[in-house]
């Protein structure tokens, strides 16, 4: 496990044959992972598609041809009729005169934020708990996982929209909406991967040198039980956005109408179905495609990490 | 339709189940009906409405879906000619005022039953009037019996805080057996007016005394526990009443002995259909044959499929209101900035249906007080911007609220309208903070109980054709919702009110529209044409301008 063994590859140059890399010494499994990580093409297309989109969402100002919310162009829109795609507006104009293009572009903002604040919440929270539950065990570990099997027995869009329901209108109720989701998963995951650990031999070796509980728990169990939250917060990212997208459709999201989320660009296109299928299917497309990317890298990192997958 | 959209979307569904489950099972409780004279299937109109009617006992309502059924049951004094505003015999043929405004004599119709068999005579009629007057506890409420309130004030004995302290109501005599005196107080210009409304529809008295008509406060909501206007209803209109499964149907038959010319149908079913998306495609699927609230946008659609798109006469007004109260509002460049902020043929176009158009009053064009010589301020935002900085106000931050779960005969998509106004007034330097709440009872209790709208979006349909129906609803008081108390103009439309000559009340009110088109305690945007759809094979459907259409002139062809 040196990391001075590690073999000088190439990592990011065009992946050499399999067989070649099967005879190659063992090497560091961080590195390794990396390896058949890159070399996955649904990996790069995951990063992508990832990439685009972090992107997009930190420089949407740049990229958005105008404000989401100017309504400069509303005298060219008519009951049922709106202008399609044109040089000045990609993607149209929506039914209150606003650029459509300008919308999706910032609902990567939204989606992100939400993303990505929900996922800390609920990771560190879930963290937390397994901790706890991993490392004192007992009865401490009964009444945290039966607590967790609670929130786990709600299916989790619904557990969402009952807190989103409960909090108000507001980003902030709908990122914790999708952390406590996240919470019982995190929990878990980390207590399951710390028990496997508990009898693992560098444990007994850290016992038997007479190393404190704590010291091994934080030191030595906590780092080495990480890998599979990892892959999970990937996976739950994508998860995020689309359990923000649904909120949102169902009118659970922030308290301005006017705010560019796909979700709700989603909810209000609905009305307008039938006239201006086009408007529903943009912010669909958004979706997908961010969830797929975040998906698509999350399976990737699994498989790369999973020792059942090593070659 | 948006927040609680998801309450929406989950009750369309269940809509929409229960629609499949009754149209399956309905079919063959239909077909043992009795058909018309003619052997033919009978015919049945089938009326997608938003929503089950509160209770069939009119004077207990005030709402368009309780009345639309009542409309069709009971008759009342005097009726509307259909399509308009105009005043014409109902159940009494002819009527005298004396000149002092005070007695109203009503000759009544001969020969005219109700649908439990009993004599309509002037009895009947002054039962229906003593029972209003003597209402008591929680029918005081002014949700329970706002029309009585509106147009005859108080009751016999005021139990409640909120009811009026005095009445124009005095006496009902039954002078003979067809001949009803009617006594009041005080004159009342919109009396005769106001006695088209189906809340003063004339009951069979013996229904009403067997059915009882208890009805319980519980906060803010009533229920009606009496079986009058559940089980049992009899008025003397063209339809009888036959079953209500609530939730799922309501239907009425044609009443055969009716005193008039027999209505085509045979049969009309009212539907409940929350949701606007399930109820058009109820119709393109042929469960239904006509609803409201037609959105702009279907009406290619519906058109497209061989169905018909009818408009109902503008007598409307949508409004941005103020809460005057407030020191920003108090500024007259910050009202006129918002009034030449907003873009109100744009929005019109974009999401209005043709015949919509831009209001620069509070009173509907076809309304006698309407002020001709109001040209409308204009969409001007480099103005709004020059009149904000003239204005020296620097905290531009207002509240906007619009309601949510509710579609307006002026306002077919509040969210559309708040998101349209929010973007023009963010245009020209407002920094606007959306505040929504479900139609009922939040906002309305929120805008114009509490007052707490800073802007917020409301409007009126007419009642009756009398200016003071809309404008002195507005402004005659003090109302919370406009925080509005300018002396001149109301005492200028509590004079127009006492008026009972139309000629000395018209300059009156056309006067008054200036002074309030000067002061802006609100911007009216709209009057718009309420759309209606009907199935392709529905005729003689006459929109009325007050949203009361007669059921007994419609026909199904084929």
């Amino acid at each position: 496990m040196s990391v001075n063994e590690v073999v000088a590859g190439e990592p990011g140059g065009p992946a050499p044959a399999t067989t070649e890399a099967a005879a190659r010494p063992p090497s560091s499994l961080g590195r390794e992972a990396l390896h058949r990580l890159v070399r996955n093409p649904m990996a790069v297309v995951g990063m992508v598609l990832i990439s685009i989109f972090v992107l997009v969402a930190i420089f949407a100002p740049l990229i958005a041809p105008y404000s989401p919310t100017d309504n400069s162009w509303l005298d060219q829109v008519r009951p049922g009729q709106y202008p399609g795609p044109s040089a000045e507006h990609w993607l149209g104009i929506d039914p209150l005169g606003r650029d459509v293009f300008s919308r999706i572009i910032y609902g990567a903002r939204q989606s992100l934020l939400i993303g990505v604040v929900s996922l800390a919440l609920g990771a560190v929270a879930g963290i937390a708990l397994g901790v706890l539950a991993g490392a004192f065990g007992g009865w401490v570990d009964t009444v945290v996982m039966r607590f967790v099997d609670i929130m786990l027995s709600v299916p989790g869009l619904l557990f969402a929209i009952a807190v989103a329901a409960m909090l108000g209108q507001s980003l902030t109720s709908v990122m914790i909406a999708i952390a406590v989701v996240n919470v019982p998963i995190f929990a878990r995951l980390l207590r399951g991967e710390m028990l496997g650990q508990r009898g693992a031999d560098y444990v007994l070796a850290a016992r038997s040198l007479g190393i404190s509980r704590s010291a091994i728990v934080f030191r030595h169990v906590l780092p080495n039980s990480f890998t599979p939250v990892i892959v999970q917060g990937t996976l739950t990212l994508a998860l995020a956005i689309v359990e923000a997208a649904g909120l949102a459709f169902l009118g659970l999201s922030g308290s301005d109408p006017s705010a560019p989320e796909w979700g709700r660009m989603l909810t209000d296109a609905q009305e307008t179905l039938t006239s201006a299928p086009m408007l529903a299917i943009y912010p669909g497309l958004a979706i997908v495609l961010a969830a797929l990317g975040f998906t698509l890298v999350g399976e990737s990192l699994r498989e790369a990490l999973d020792p059942k997958f090593r070659r | 339709m948006r927040v609680h959209r998801k309450a929406g979307r989950l009750v369309a569904l269940t809509a929409a189940v229960g629609l499949l489950a009754a149209a399956c099972g309905g079919e063959d409780s239909g077909s043992g009906d009795t058909g018309s004279g003619d052997g033919g299937d009978p015919k049945t109109f089938i009326f997608g409405a938003s929503e089950d009617p509160k209770t069939l006992d009119a004077a207990y309502v005030s709402d368009g879906e309780s009345f639309r059924v009542i409309f069709q049951i009971y008759e009342t004094l005097v009726a509307l000619e259909p399509g308009t505003t105009e005043v014409v015999p109902g159940l009494a043929e002819e009527w005298e005022i004396s000149p002092d405004g005070l007695t109203y004599t009503f000759h009544l119709r001969d020969g005219v039953t109700f649908h439990d068999g009993e004599p309509f005579n002037a009895e009947a009629v002054c039962f229906n009037f003593d029972r209003w007057y003597n209402f008591t506890g929680p029918a005081q409420s002014g949700d329970v019996t706002y029309y009585w309130q509106t147009i005859f004030g108080g009751f016999a004995t005021k139990e409640i805080d909120s009811a009026p302290d005095t009445s124009r109501y005095q006496s009902c005599e039954a002078t003979d057996e067809l001949t009803a005196t009617l006594t009041l107080t005080e004159p009342s210009s919109a009396l005769l007016a106001g006695l088209v409304l189906p809340a003063f529809s004339i009951a069979s008295p013996k229904a009403i005394e067997e059915g009882g008509t208890e009805i319980e406060a519980t906060g803010d909501s009533f229920t009606y526990s009496g079986g009058f206007g559940s089980e049992v209803v009899a008025g003397t209109g063209p339809f009888q009443f036959v079953s209500w499964d609530r939730g799922e149907s309501l239907v009425l038959e044609r009443n055969e002995d009716y005193w008039g010319e027999a209505p085509a149908l045979d049969e009309i079913i009212f539907r409940p259909i929350a949701d606007p998306t399930a109820r058009l495609q109820a119709l393109q699927a042929g469960e239904i044959d006509a609803y409201e609230g037609v959105n702009a946008a279907d009406i290619g659609a519906i058109e497209g499929a061989g169905d018909q798109v009818v408009e109902r006469p503008a007598f409307n007004v949508g409004y941005v209101g103020f809460n005057n109260k407030l020191p920003i509002f108090q500024n007259p460049k910050i009202r006129q900035a918002i009034a030449h902020a907003l873009n109100r043929q744009g929005l019109l176009d974009a999401a209005y249906p043709e015949g919509a158009v831009v209001a620069n009053q509070f009173l509907p064009p076809d309304q006698w007080g309407y002020n001709d010589s109001i040209e409308g301020y204009e969409y001007d935002p480099d103005l709004a911007r020059q009149l904000i900085e003239e204005s020296g106000e620097t905290n531009l931050t207002l509240e906007f609220w619009y309601p949510s779960d509710v579609s307006r005969p002026y306002m077919p998509d509040p969210q559309a309208v708040y998101e349209s106004f929010a973007a023009d007034l963010q245009a020209v330097g407002f920094t606007i903070v959306p505040k929504t709440v479900p139609w009922t009872p939040d906002y309305l209790q929120n805008i114009q109980g509490d007052g707490l709208g800073q802007l917020h979006l409301l409007g009126w349909t007419g009642d009756y054709a009398d200016p003071d129906n809309f404008i002195g609803t507005f402004f005659r008081q003090d109302r919370p919702e406009f925080g509005f108390t300018d002396p001149t103009i109301q005492a200028k439309l509590n004079e127009a009110l006492t008026l009972t000559d139309q000629a000395e009340r018209e300059p009156l009110y056309e006067e008054i529209n200036q002074l309030l088109y000067d002061y802006i305690p609100g911007v009216p945007f709209v009057h718009n044409q309420p759309l209606l759809a009907l199935a392709g094979d529905i005729t003689g459907y006459t929109p009325s301008p007050v949203s009361l259409e007669y059921f007994k002139l419609v026909d199904i062809e084929g």
